[in-house]
């Protein structure tokens, strides 16, 4: 039995599997399914400071692999979070509360209102499936910088995940703005933008047109991503992207993350998770390693 | 709700590109009329949300067309003997009030199958007249199925079997003279659509099943959602597949 814990940001987590935001709702549906009791984390939808509708339907494609979806965070809004979920996933496991916003001032207030209720706020600056705001603030290195250090002025409680968008110029650059900003991890990687067409129809697929392409398929291009802002920064990484088994997290771990997001896999295969919670045990048990922290950043490049 | 791993006793064509799938869970799970399952395909990442058709005991079957890659593999790998990954049973399914005695099931093209489950529930006590509508006469399937209720027309678009026009004009026809207590519809939404217009004015309640697309099947993700009059979202995979015709745009 290997010691699975790790801390991220002066937080202990039972282990380092957590549900991606946006795949999880706030966890209770899953919960009808297995008790999410057993996760690190939760990472729950993202939350804006009033209610979204999102986009119009279909907002979900699937390609070899892969799938897109154009969701555009449809969300209750922050008091309805609070009021309704938060103090029963508190109670479950700890809180990664995902926030999104149109402008600074959306962020701003979001991260206000969570701060000190929640283990970790994760600033969604990368989600391609809405018109304003979202990945308009996670493409270039000074916004993201801006963004950031104005979230993070107003949750000087809670510990401020960025997540990172990879459609862009350069992963570390990025990365290192969102440290300069005062992040105090990251989060990587969102969905590549992408388009599936409807042959018969000449048409795309999704409502939205464009949508964000997420599973099995860009895991090496996450690793490769996870791997230099990891190597860019001082602060620690999550890593996500096409996860569907605990050997896969291992790459992550590996290539420099703290922890892992799991995301479309959930859809997969409902219990995921726990599954690749059960796999990293047995992968490290195999390999004789006692405790999985010491997995990340043990990758060694060829000469 | 529950996800169990299932045993394929029969996957065979019942009609053109319509397949009907039976699988047997290792334990009895109630499955309510108007309920669905998310079946998972081989090397597919998205599972596949289809209606049930019938349960009885630690058997369920589900019927589906033919669309794209997921279920042509699903028709072509899923023999009798393999292993099947079902999440079930999901959504609401059908409503049907203590005093409602007759009720009109109205269908078209794959929204046959749920109400077929519904008129194997409600047949046992209550009147049930169906009105179904297919394609053509190759279209047609199940009709031992549906027999089971006080009446039942078989409509098709090019009058090749049963009555010629679709299964809401033949319901139209018979309305006034059935007067059901309550109205259970499914199929494409202009169907939908037409039955919620021609119904318009009368105090019979409507209930429709809808269909989207889907991801995580159990309310979670926010992809299948349908726009309510109130101008909210409702998720169809949790919230539905059934609602009141009244609450929802069609």
């Amino acid at each position: 039995m290997a010691d699975l814990s790790v801390e991220l940001c002066g937080v202990k987590l039972k282990n380092p599997v957590i549900p991606a935001s946006g795949t999880f709702g706030f966890g209770r549906e899953f919960d009808e399914i297995y008790d999410i009791s057993c996760l690190g984390a939760v990472a729950t939808k993202g939350i804006a400071l009033v209610p979204w509708s999102g986009n119009p339907v279909p907002r979900i494609a699937e390609s070899r692999g892969v799938i897109l979806n154009a969701v555009g965070l449809q969300n209750p809004g922050v008091e309805k979070f609070i009021a309704e979920d938060l103090p029963w996933l508190k109670q479950k496991t700890r809180v990664v509360a995902n926030v999104v916003g149109r402008t600074f001032e959306d962020y701003e207030g979001v991260c206000a209102r969570l701060n000190g209720l929640v283990d970790f706020l994760e600033l969604n600056i990368s989600c391609p499936n809405v018109k304003s705001g979202g990945m308009a603030f996670g493409i270039r290195p000074e916004t993201i910088e801006e963004v950031t250090a104005r979230a993070k002025g107003r949750c000087p409680d809670t510990p401020l995940i960025v997540k990172l968008s990879p459609n862009v110029e350069s992963i570390a650059r990025n990365a290192q703005a969102a440290e300069r900003g005062g992040a105090d991890a990251l989060s990587l990687v969102n969905t590549f933008t992408g388009l599936a067409i409807d042959i018969e129809r000449r048409r795309p697929v999704l409502a939205n047109n464009t949508g964000g392409v997420s599973g099995a398929g860009i895991k090496p291009i996450a690793v490769r991503m996870v791997y230099e802002a990891a190597h860019a920064v001082a602060i620690p990484v999550i890593g996500m992207g096409g996860i569907t088994c605990a050997e896969d997290a291992v790459e992550f771990l590996m290539a420099g993350a703290v922890a892992v997001q799991v995301g479309t896999q959930n859809f997969t295969d409902t219990r995921a998770c726990p599954k690749i919670i059960a796999g990293l045990n047995a992968w490290c048990d195999a390999h004789g390693v006692a405790r999985v922290r010491e997995l990340t950043d043990t990758l060694q490049f060829n000469g | 709700m529950r996800e169990v791993t299932a045993t394929v006793l029969e996957n065979k064509r019942i009609a053109d590109e319509i397949y009907s799938l039976t699988f047997a869970t290792e334990e009895e799970i109630r499955v309510r009329p108007g309920q669905f399952v998310m079946v998972g395909v081989g090397g597919f990442p998205l599972r596949r949300p289809i209606a049930v058709c019938k349960a009885e005991g630690d058997r369920v079957t589900v019927c589906y067309r033919l669309k794209g890659a997921g279920t042509r593999t699903l028709a072509r790998d899923y023999r009798m003997g393999e292993k099947l990954s079902v999440l079930m049973p999901l959504g609401n399914g059908f409503y049907v009030k203590e005093n409602e005695k007759k009720i009109a099931v109205v269908g078209g093209g794959v929204g046959i199958f749920p109400l077929i489950s519904a008129i194997r529930e409600y047949s046992k006590n209550r009147q049930v007249y169906a009105y179904m509508g297919f394609r053509n006469r190759a279209a047609v399937c199940m009709e031992y199925d549906m027999t089971r209720g006080e009446k039942l027309v078989i409509a098709t678009d090019d009058g090749s079997a049963g009555f010629h026009g679709t299964s809401v004009q033949a319901f139209m026809q018979d309305v006034d003279m059935v007067c059901p207590d309550v109205v259970l519809a499914c199929g494409p939404t202009p169907m939908l659509r037409a039955l919620k217009v021609a119904m318009k004015g009368r105090v019979i309640p409507v209930y429709v099943s809808l269909e989207e697309r889907m991801g995580c099947g159990i309310g979670a993700c926010l992809v299948c959602v349908c726009e309510k009059t109130d101008g909210a979202h409702a998720r169809v995979c949790k919230d539905g597949p059934v609602f009141d015709v009244r609450d929802v745009v069609l």
